[in-house]
C-alpha cells in the first residue's frame, strides 16, 4: 500500500517497504510456532509417559512426568504472551505490504486474498492460543490438580488439530514472502529494474 | 546422477524447510534461557526442568536445521553480493551446532548432579549463546528477506538472465 495515509506516518522506508532492514513478524513467528508446537508435544509425552518410560531409561535420561507437563504448560504460556506481539507486528507489516496484483499463489489465491486470510487467521489463532492457555491452566491448577495425567485427551486432540491450522496459516504467510516477494529487498529492486548485486554486503 | 525436479523457488518441495526447522532452535534456546533466568531469581526450580528440556529439543533440531540448510543453500541462486553473508551464516550454523551440543551436555550434567541448582556460570555462557543466536538469526533473515534466496520473483529473474 503506497498511499498518502502511509506517507503521513513520516517514517523512512527502505527498498523493502519497511522502516527497518528485515521484517520482524517472521522473527516472532519462530517463537509462537516453536513454543506452541513443543508445548503440545511435551503434553503428549507426559500423557503417554508409562509407555515411553523404558525409552528414557534406555537413553539414560532421567525424566519425571510432572517435569514434562511443566514444559507443556510454561511453553504454552510463553506462546500466548509472545503471540500478541507476533500479531501486532504482523498487522503493521501487512499494512505496509505492496505485492504484485497480477499473480496467483500455488493455492490459486491472489495477493489480496492471501493477505486478508493471513490477517484474519492471525487474529483467530491468537484467540485460539489464548483460549488453549486458559483451558490448560484450568486443567493444571483446578480440574486435574491431583491427577497423575495433567491433560485431557480431548485437549491433546484439539492441540494437534491446531497444529494443522498453524501449518495452513504459516504456508499462507510463507507464500507472501516466497511467492509474492512481500518485503523482500531483492525482489523489490528487480521489480524496479535495479540489480540486486548492488545490495550492501 | 539423478535429477531433482525443482519448482519456481528452485526447491524439490513446495517451501523451504530450513526456516521451519529453525523455529525449534530459536524458540527453544530463547525460552530455555528465559526460564533459567526467571527460575534462578525466583528460586522456582520447576523452571530449570523447563529450561533443560527446551535445550534438549534445540540440540536435536539444530542438526536437522543444518542438514536442510546445507541442502537448500546448495540449491540457492548465489550472486556475488550474497556470498559473504551465506559463508558467515554457514560457519556460524556449524559452530552453533557444536556450541549448543556442548552447552546442553553441560546442562545435562548439572541437572544430574544438582537438579535444584543452576550455577551462575551457566547463565553467563547461555547469555553468550543468546547473542550468537541473535547474530545467526540476523544473517539468515538477510539471506531470505534482503537477498531473496528461494524467493520466486528473484529465482525467475535470475533464470531469465537478469543475474548479475
Amino acid at each position: 500500500m503506497n498511499s498518502p495515509l502511509i506517507d503521513s506516518l513520516g517514517l523512512r522506508f527502505g527498498a523493502n517497504g519497511l522502516p527497518y532492514e528485515v521484517p520482524l513478524h517472521p522473527q516472532l513467528v519462530h517463537l509462537t510456532l516453536g513454543l506452541f508446537i513443543i508445548a503440545i508435544f511435551f503434553d503428549i509425552a507426559g500423557a503417554i509417559f508409562p509407555i515411553e518410560r523404558p525409552i528414557f531409561k534406555f537413553l539414560g535420561i532421567p525424566a519425571i512426568r510432572s517435569g514434562l507437563f511443566d514444559v507443556g504448560w510454561y511453553n504454552l504460556l510463553g506462546a500466548a504472551v509472545v503471540t500478541f506481539f507476533t500479531v501486532a507486528f504482523g498487522f503493521f507489516e501487512l499494512m505496509l505490504a505492496n505485492p504484485p496484483i497480477n499473480q496467483k499463489s500455488d493455492w490459486g489465491l491472489n495477493a489480496s486474498w492471501t493477505m486478508l486470510l493471513h490477517g484474519l487467521g492471525g487474529v483467530l489463532l491468537l484467540g485460539i492460543i489464548v483460549a488453549m492457555t486458559v483451558w490448560r491452566g484450568l486443567q493444571r491448577y483446578y480440574w486435574l490438580k491431583n491427577a497423575s495425567r495433567q491433560v485431557q485427551w480431548f485437549y491433546l486432540l484439539v492441540g494437534i488439530s491446531i497444529m494443522g491450522l498453524l501449518y495452513l496459516h504459516g504456508t499462507l504467510g510463507g507464500q507472501l514472502g516466497s511467492e509474492f516477494g512481500v518485503h523482500i529487498t531483492a525482489a523489490k529492486l528487480l521489480q524496479e529494474g535495479a540489480n540486486p548485486n548492488l545490495l550492501p554486503k | 546422477m539423478f535429477a531433482l525436479n525443482l519448482n519456481s523457488q528452485n526447491l524439490p518441495y513446495p517451501d523451504p524447510v530450513h526456516p521451519i526447522v529453525v523455529h525449534f532452535v530459536i524458540a527453544m534456546v530463547f525460552f530455555s534461557f528465559i526460564c533459567d533466568v526467571i527460575g534462578y531469581f525466583t528460586r522456582n526450580t520447576r523452571l530449570f526442568e523447563v529450561g533443560f528440556w527446551n535445550m534438549f529439543v534445540a540440540v536435536i533440531a539444530i542438526f536437522v536445521a543444518i542438514i536442510f540448510g546445507q541442502f537448500e543453500a546448495g540449491l540457492a541462486q548465489i550472486y556475488p553480493a550474497v556470498q559473504p553473508t551465506l559463508n558467515f551464516h554457514t560457519l556460524m550454523g556449524w559452530s552453533l551446532g557444536a556450541i549448543i551440543a556442548i552447552i546442553t551436555a553441560w546442562r545435562f550434567v548439572i541437572r544430574d548432579r544438582h537438579p535444584l541448582k543452576l550455577p551462575p556460570a551457566y547463565l553467563g555462557v547461555a547469555t553468550f549463546l543468546i547473542c550468537l543466536v541473535f547474530l545467526q538469526i540476523y544473517l539468515g533473515s538477510k539471506l531470505f528477506w534482503v537477498y531473496g534466496l528461494h524467493v520466486e520473483p528473484v529465482v525467475e529473474a535470475m533464470k531469465q538472465g537478469v543475474s548479475p
